[in-house]
């Protein structure tokens, strides 16, 4: 186990080189003006200004003096260290007036909320009902299933969320898009409301404000609504066929040969074996959605990262857009060595070999 | 006299696939008597499995079904049994021994644990109990370091370990009947021998009867007082051990004694093999199964299926056709 997981984490770097070499790769189409943005602020505007940045940050210089430059900074002559990953540090976004990493700092949390709210009905669920589903195959609550993860994969989020939207928000107006109502804003934003984990729900709870901790939800609910019945669809499909393959095997027989209770053959025997495709799935499903969800953000305006990587595109912010993907990059690392600690718990194969 | 402990009657088992129903077991009736070893034997497909899943009740239901018989066992019906009761009889009355050990075993659980199972719930043993037993079990069964190895997995045991894992799982609540389904077929020559001998010894030791599925005669013959010939679900001979290689009736039985090869043979002669493959039978046949696969047959045969009768105490067969004259029988 201690061996297997070493053996994970020697990983990292290297992939973490792969990512950053892609994204510097990618970040080498823009001019180097453009890339003056990983380090200053404002637009050079005369030429000899221009000249002077593209010296001052060697953005004429080889391409691995440059790499380097990106991952560490460069000391600008007051003697303060501009640009630099590795100190969490990805540069400036121009259209967004403020540096990406403060953009992923105040957008991140957003969408890490709703993925932890719309993450736990989808598991629990998704893994409930689909071994319902295989137990019982084509009764009556594998049909409806079936039917519901059909509809869920062949509708386009932008559909199913406008849908709930002019539902539950144009006719009925309980659930309302955005993040918090006005007077809600007010208190997270004086000073009597401490950010404790920058989660909203979680501070809310944390600052003993039940009233805000049920506003962030209600303005979550659309949005958790549309994810978890999307995602849903897929994860229902695959624990279901998972768990069915798993009760053809022969282990299976053998453990009702022993007159094991059906109970026990389902949970104890065939669940566990059913769940490993199951681990991968959900880890896939987890960094989609930490990413931003960018349809499902955008249709409610919801303030997530999804939904600044969106706008940041659509002006052309090419720099905010790189940030942002080489932070999904690190997010995808850890959530793979998560998936991968997961295997080794449920499958000795793969913790012993 | 020993007595009876299971007495099948009439079996037919039947599953639905996408091309019609199949008839997998049809009508077959058997008897085993106490402490007694039962060769059933045919090809792959004859319906050997089906018939001892069916009587265990473990036949997959939809899509299989069993439409017909009677599986008496210490004076009740098997197959009329509630799910809950047959539960109490496998693994603790009768319990089963499957063809590859390689899936037969859970691989996220440890030896030990699934060899406490049954303990537990048929014995009524507590854990600790049952992890002292385990170690028995695994010793009795020729692994070495039980004790130690009930904490590992299956894939860290070989595919003969296994099944030796799987025989004494079987065993563990001294079962009055031990069906093994090919238990050495998939293991290579040299462990399926020990596999063999192991089999025997617990059986000289514990006293359980067996009944040994295998498409392998040679197996058989060492093991076995009585033998079950099956084909397309139907037993098409039956008799004692002895007599079943000495005078075989059956063509099927000739057929597929003719094609083992033998050691006390000198000359080079080029092994038997029977044409074609069993049929899938989608409808019950008029004719005899084996007809289009016969070199003796008769017009008969393709008109009327014949039925197993008794051709001498020990002996009983399905032919229309005496094998030596190439005659009809009667």
């Amino acid at each position: 186990m201690t061996t297997y997981i070493i053996r994970r984490l020697l990983m990292v770097p290297v992939l973490l080189f792969g990512v950053t070499v892609l994204i510097f790769g990618m970040l080498q189409f823009l001019t180097p003006i453009q890339r003056s943005a990983l380090y200053i602020r404002s637009e050079p505007k005369t030429d000899k200004a221009v000249e002077g940045v593209i010296r001052q940050y060697g953005l004429d210089k080889p391409l691995y003096v440059q790499y380097w430059n990106w991952l560490v900074g460069v000391v600008d002559n007051n003697g303060e260290r501009k640009g630099g990953i590795l100190f969490g540090d990805f540069g400036y976004s121009r259209v967004a007036s403020q540096p990406v990493a403060d953009l992923i700092r105040t957008r991140f949390p957003n969408t890490l909320d709703l993925t932890l709210w719309a993450v736990a009905p989808v598991i629990l669920v998704g893994i409930w009902l689909g071994v319902q589903a295989a137990v019982h195959q084509n009764g009556i609550i594998d049909q409806a299933a079936r039917v519901f993860s059909i509809v869920g994969t062949s509708f386009p989020t932008f559909v199913f969320g406008l849908l709930v939207l002019m539902i539950f928000y144009a006719n009925l107006q309980w659930f309302p898009p955005g993040r918090l109502s006005d007077w809600a804003n007010r208190v997270v934003l004086s000073d009597e409301f401490t950010r404790y984990t920058s989660l909203l729900t979680f501070d809310a709870l944390l600052n003993g404000r039940f009233d805000i901790f049920l506003d962030a939800l209600r303005h979550m609910f659309l949005p958790i609504l549309t994810l978890s019945y999307i995602n849903w669809a897929t994860f229902l499909r695959v624990t279901r066929s998972s768990m069915l393959e798993t009760l053809r095997m022969e282990y299976v027989t053998t453990a009702r040969a022993k007159g094991l209770p059906e109970r026990d053959v389902i949970f104890k025997h065939a669940r566990p074996n059913a769940m490993i495709p199951v681990i991968t799935l959900a880890g896939f499903q987890v960094v989609g959605l930490l990413g931003g969800v960018v349809i499902t953000e955008t249709v409610f305006t919801y303030p997530g990262i999804g939904q600044a990587a969106a706008t940041a595109a659509a002006q052309l912010d090419v720099v905010t857009v790189l940030g942002f993907a080489l932070f999904n990059g690190f997010i995808l690392i850890v959530a793979n060595l998560a998936v991968d600690v997961l295997y080794a718990f449920v499958d000795p194969r793969v913790r012993l070999s | 006299m020993p007595d009876i402990i299971l007495d099948v009657q009439g079996l037919e088992t039947v599953f639905k696939t996408p091309e019609g129903l199949v008839h997998a077991v049809n009508g077959v009736s058997f008897e085993l008597k106490e402490g007694e070893t039962l060769g059933v034997v045919g090809e792959s497909g004859c319906g050997k499995s089906v018939t001892m899943l069916s009587v265990l009740g473990l036949i997959p239901t939809p899509p299989g079904r069993i439409v017909a018989g009677k599986a008496r066992f210490n004076g009740r019906d098997l197959l009329k049994m509630s799910g809950e009761e047959i539960r109490h009889v496998r693994g603790a009355q009768i319990s089963m021994v499957f063809q590859d050990p390689m899936t037969s075993l859970n691989p996220v659980l440890t030896i030990g644990r699934q060899l406490q199972e049954p303990l537990m719930m048929h014995i009524g043993m507590t854990r600790k109990q049952a992890q002292e037993r385990a170690a028995e079990l695994l010793e009795m069964v020729g692994i070495p370091n039980a004790k130690d190895r009930l904490s590992d997995y299956p894939h860290q045991y070989s595919g003969g370990m296994r099944q030796r894992v799987m025989i004494a799982m079987a065993l563990s609540c001294s079962p009055q009947i031990l069906i093994a389904d090919e238990p050495t077929t998939a293991l290579d020559v040299t462990i399926q021998a020990q596999i063999v001998d192991l089999v025997k010894r617990l059986r000289d030791e514990l006293g359980m009867a067996i009944i040994w599925i295998t498409h392998d005669l040679g197996v058989v013959a060492g093991l076995a007082q009585r033998v079950i010939v099956m084909y397309g679900g139907y037993i098409i001979e039956e008799a004692a051990v002895g007599e079943l290689y000495t005078d075989p009736q059956h063509p099927y039985t000739i057929g597929l004694l003719g094609s083992l090869p033998r050691v006390d043979e000198r000359k080079q002669s080029k092994l038997y093999s029977i044409e074609g493959l069993p049929p899938v039978l989608y409808q019950k046949p008029q004719s005899c199964p084996f007809a289009p696969r016969c070199k003796w047959v008769m017009e008969r045969c393709w008109n009327e299926n014949p039925p197993l009768e008794t051709i001498s105490p020990d002996h009983r067969v399905a032919c229309w056709v005496d094998t030596k004259t190439g005659r009809s029988r009667s």
